[in-house]
């Protein structure tokens, strides 16, 4: 069973994966396609950690990207077909929905292996300055939740009727809203901000997102 | 005789402007079921309901001995269903969509798919989604069978196909009928293809079941009945009067259901003549059982 979703996942995402392959393998090597030389002195290696650092940025949006085009691709035939033949297959709803994830966390593995593979090789090539070290397991580790965080929560969203995207596109309008409101009342209150706060700082569930991307550190 | 399907109090409202309100259908295990209504009336609805797809507002429904939506994977194993519209993935062949196909059912015959493939001239390598309306429909009817389920529900399965390639479905259909003595539940609103084939009918309107019977006796039960000077009230009638509408003078046209020839003698009983007694082919009856069902609301 497992293969024959599998297969039918490969022939919607295969040129995501392929294109998202190419790009984590790519990324790491062109961070550090500065730091081949030896003879770099204190000034050269705080400019290779900003570039490092400003590349960065990137590897959480080929995440996110990642993860929102696979989970898309992943529900693409059982939104085309209105769910009729997923529903009318003889397995349980739950074991269905637990093979298409686990069909979409197959396929990307692919980029992560890739993102892995990009790093190990970049930070073997480069020469790294004295008092910096490269960090290619744990960028492709984060690379990876990362992905999986996406994927998951574009999954789940996929997942759900055109009711429930409109309840969670409601939800957030009714925060904007009330952010708003509030602003044009002169009433102290940062919802968004607190919302972020929650969201985005650790132990949230958007934690991985944020902060420093870096394949080469102190 | 045990039944394949089962329905008891059957209720179902998905918005305002529609309801299935009480259904009790008997679809006898091994019969030629037809599902006859018009567009709307609920067929797809009822058909959904039944293989566990959507849930009941209320009521109980029995599919193959076993409670319905509870028991719907281990059911949906045992039936081949085909849905009123193609809905396979367009971006795999047909060759890919019999293996997909093939991983979820223990029972599936892989002989049996070879031959209606080769029978129904389909190009395995062509993705589903460049098949013509009629490959489709021959495609789904071949999954459909080569699963080998006791239990073929259909709908509306040849809706909108060319002469040929219905006669190539139904020809398919009855053969794996009579081989497997398979139950086979079809819902259409086309009434004369459904005369060939099934043993049994129920008629479905408006999301109400307007009769449930074998086909020869609904057939054979109603007539349309030329009377002469007829009685004003006819609740004595042994027979159901679906409709009188004045004729000629002192004639009257009736339609009446559960017809039998001794019953002329009321009309005798009653100072009426029976002048004549004309069969109704199903279409017909379809359109008198409607309109009198439709007659007391309107």
């Amino acid at each position: 069973m497992f293969r024959a979703i599998l297969y039918s996942q490969w022939k919607w995402s295969r040129l995501i994966v392929l294109l998202g392959s190419i790009a984590g393998f790519a990324l790491p090597i062109i961070s550090l396609q500065g730091a081949a030389r030896a003879d770099r002195n204190p000034l050269q290696t705080q400019e290779l950690l900003r570039a490092v650092q400003s590349w960065g940025t990137l590897y959480p949006i080929l995440a996110t990207t990642l993860g929102l085009l696979v989970a898309i691709a992943t529900w693409a035939p059982d939104h085309r077909g209105r769910h009729i033949h997923a529903l009318s297959l003889p397995l349980p709803r739950w074991r269905y929905v637990l093979l298409r994830f686990a069909g979409g966390v197959t396929l990307l593995a692919g980029p992560i292996v890739a993102v892995l593979m990009g790093a190990v090789l970049a930070t073997a090539l480069a020469t790294i300055p004295p008092g910096l070290q490269g960090y290619p397991l744990a960028l492709a580790l984060r690379f990876a939740l990362a992905v999986l965080v996406a994927y998951a929560v574009f999954f789940a969203v996929s997942a759900g009727t055109t009711r429930t995207a409109g309840i969670i596109l409601g939800v957030i309008a009714t925060v904007i809203v009330v952010q708003i409101v509030a602003g044009v009342a002169n009433i102290e209150l940062d919802l968004w901000g607190k919302l972020a706060i929650v969201i985005l700082n650790w132990p949230g569930p958007l934690a991985v997102f944020t902060g420093r991307w870096m394949l080469v550190d102190v | 005789m045990t039944n394949a399907i089962e329905t008891r109090g059957l209720r179902y409202r998905p918005g305002k402007g529609f309801e299935l309100s009480d259904l009790n259908l008997h679809v006898p295990a091994g019969s030629v079921y037809g599902f006859l209504g018009p567009n709307g009336s609920g067929k797809t609805t009822t058909i959904r309901l039944a293989l566990g797809l959507l849930r009941p507002g209320a009521g109980h429904i029995t599919v193959l001995g076993e409670s319905m939506p509870e028991n719907a994977p281990r059911v949906l194993a045992r039936i081949g269903y085909v849905p009123e519209q193609p809905h396979l993935d367009p971006t795999l062949t047909v060759r890919e969509l019999l293996r997909f196909q093939a991983a979820f059912y223990s029972t599936w015959d892989w002989p049996r798919a070879e031959q209606l493939l080769r029978q129904f001239q389909l190009d395995e390598d062509r993705l589903f989604g460049r098949l013509s309306k009629g490959q489709k429909a021959k495609l789904m009817i071949l999954l459909a069978l080569a699963q080998r389920g006791e239990l073929l529900v259909l709908d509306e399965p040849t809706d909108g196909l060319d002469p040929v390639v219905r006669r190539d479905i139904l020809a398919a259909l009855l053969e794996y009928v009579s081989q497997g003595g398979a139950t086979v539940f079809i819902s259409s609103h086309l009434v004369h293809e459904l005369e060939r084939i099934c043993d049994w009918v129920a008629v479905l309107d408006d999301g109400r079941l307007v009769t449930e019977s074998p086909m020869e006796r609904l057939k054979n039960g109603i007539k349309r009945l030329r009377v002469a000077r007829p009685p004003a009230d006819p609740r004595a009638a042994p027979f159901a009067l679906l409709a009188r509408e004045p004729a000629n003078g002192e004639f009257e046209t009736w339609v009446v259901r559960d017809w039998e020839p001794t019953m002329a003698s009321y009309f005798d009983a009653a100072g009426a003549t029976l002048e004549d007694v004309v069969d109704l082919d199903l279409e017909d009856a379809f359109v008198e059982l409607l309109r009198t069902f439709r007659a007391p609301r309107s």
